[in-house]
């Protein structure tokens, strides 16, 4: 736990910190308010107010995704930042057992992200309401977990993956790049080339895309979650595994 | 006490340490000197556990820093004092330190008043000058009160006022008891303020002896220290 809370007081003291979740956060909600007030001005005065319920919850949760590079780059941020400085040497001067620093980051970090869903989804949704309120919105359906789940889920693997990538490469900008790379430049090009979809199914990028319904479903549901989690969790475990075997 | 035990360390194949043993005692303060590439930081890299030996060993209190519970209460080391965030404040990064060995927040006042940065507890990091730096990071070392002491360099950066501050604190240090190993190039100052010298060069080990039987008579610690060098040069 003094590992944790530990390096909570090192995220929390930095700045960029606070930049970095306010410029996603706000970004997110205020993309998230536009595009529910644009998508419910258009809806179908027939649709039901379960269905109002429903779409409010995924314009919400693209809100979400959207918010998840920039935590990505925290995640990258807050062990790159270290290797840069030096001060890495210091914290493993403190906390000899690598794992339990990069497990503990993982943590904070992964806290930050469902914190930061929960800050745009809540918001988010209570506006929906209230623009859509001529539907009489019900409470969202049982499908609305999956957008909910998928939501969350992909913003803690993208910072959990900008985690990995920053304790494996030790630079900022080149773990930066290989996140936009994989989170964003293939899944893009992946639509337009020939076996996109295969690559597409295996990445993190689409998988959340799908689940919160902005793409259409290449693979069961239960598949994009699991392909979500494996890159959630792999990255890391190979960053740790690497990590025993330097030092 | 710190024991360094047939240590090698080879990184392709030549060894920065070869073979080199020596045991730092409690009481008194060790100079350990070398020229730059001599195997010094390489050294206390492996004592602190931040590089594995490719043979060898060093143990602080008896074990490896590794094994340590709590670490910061057992040794406290300064390596590159430049070595740190500048976003944050110098109060906060002893706060986080403290944290990741359960250490009390409430010294750390009291420490930046010790190490002359009462005034500055509240300034970025990256705004202090590198002797200020420099003083954070003995503030860092002290934190856990530690028996043992690691200080690379301690002197850089530090003005005439700074560099007797820190003599006076290495003396006090190691007269209440502690083992205090101090690297510096700086022959002048540690011909005044080392008790006890382990010299390397080329990562092997060219003297372990009291200071005063290091000195070759009617030379300086400057001299003897060039001396020693040249004569153990192939």
């Amino acid at each position: 736990m003094n590992t944790v809370a530990a390096e909570w007081i090192k995220l929390r003291t930095l700045r960029s910190t606070w930049w970095v979740l306010g410029v996603g956060v706000l970004t997110a909600l205020g993309l998230t308010a536009l595009g529910a007030s644009t998508v419910i001005s258009r809806w179908d005065p027939g649709r039901t107010g379960e269905q109002a319920a429903m779409g409010i919850v995924v314009a919400v949760h693209v809100g979400v995704v959207l918010a998840q590079l920039p935590l990505g780059m925290l995640g990258t941020m807050s062990i790159s930042g270290e290797y840069t400085s030096g001060m890495i040497h210091t914290t493993f001067v403190a906390t000899p057992s690598r794992s339990r620093v990069l497990l503990a980051k993982a943590s904070v970090l992964g806290g930050l992200a469902v914190a930061a869903s929960l800050l745009i989804a809540i918001p988010g949704y209570l506006y929906g309401l209230t623009v859509a309120s001529a539907f009489d919105p019900t409470l969202p359906p049982v499908e609305a977990w999956t957008v909910i789940g998928g939501g969350m889920l992909g913003i803690v693997t993208t910072t959990m993956l900008g985690l990995a990538l920053g304790a494996t490469f030790r630079n900022g900008v080149v773990a930066t790049s290989v996140l936009v790379v994989v989170m964003v430049l293939v899944p893009f090009a992946g639509r337009m080339l020939p076996g996109g979809e295969v690559v597409n199914s295996i990445l993190p990028g689409y998988p959340a895309l799908q689940l919160v319904e902005q793409m259409p479903d290449i693979m069961p549901d239960a598949a994009a979650f699991a392909v979500l989690g494996f890159w959630a969790v792999v990255p890391l475990l190979v960053a740790i595994l690497a990590d025993q075997r330097v030092a | 006490m710190i024991e360094v035990i047939g240590l090698t360390r080879r990184f392709g194949r030549s060894a920065a340490v070869d073979d080199l043993s020596f045991t730092v005692n409690p009481g008194k303060i060790t100079g350990f000197l070398g020229p730059n590439g001599a195997g010094k930081t390489t050294t206390l890299r492996i004592i602190l556990g931040l590089d594995r030996p490719t043979t060898g060993r060093a143990t602080v209190n008896g074990v490896p820093y590794r094994t340590l519970d709590r670490p910061l209460t057992h040794v406290g080391a300064l390596l590159d004092a430049s070595a740190v965030q500048g976003g944050r404040r110098a109060d906060q990064h002893l706060q986080w330190l403290a944290r990741t060995n359960g250490i009390s927040f409430r010294g750390i006042n009291g420490l930046l008043e010790t190490v002359g940065l009462g005034d500055a507890g509240r300034r970025r990091v990256g705004g202090l000058s590198l002797g200020m730096k420099q003083r954070l990071g003995v503030a860092a070392a002290l934190l856990g009160d530690p028996e043992v002491l690691l200080l690379d360099e301690p002197l850089n950066g530090l003005d005439p006022e700074g560099i007797r501050w820190m003599r006076g604190l290495l003396k006090s240090l190691a007269a209440e008891g502690r083992t205090v190993l101090v690297s510096s190039h700086l022959m002048h100052e540690m011909a005044v303020t080392a008790d006890h010298l382990i010299v390397i060069g080329r990562g092997r080990l060219l003297a372990d002896t009291e200071i005063t039987q290091f000195v070759r008579p009617g030379m300086s610690l400057e001299d003897t220290f060039m001396r020693v060098i040249e004569e153990s040069a192939p």
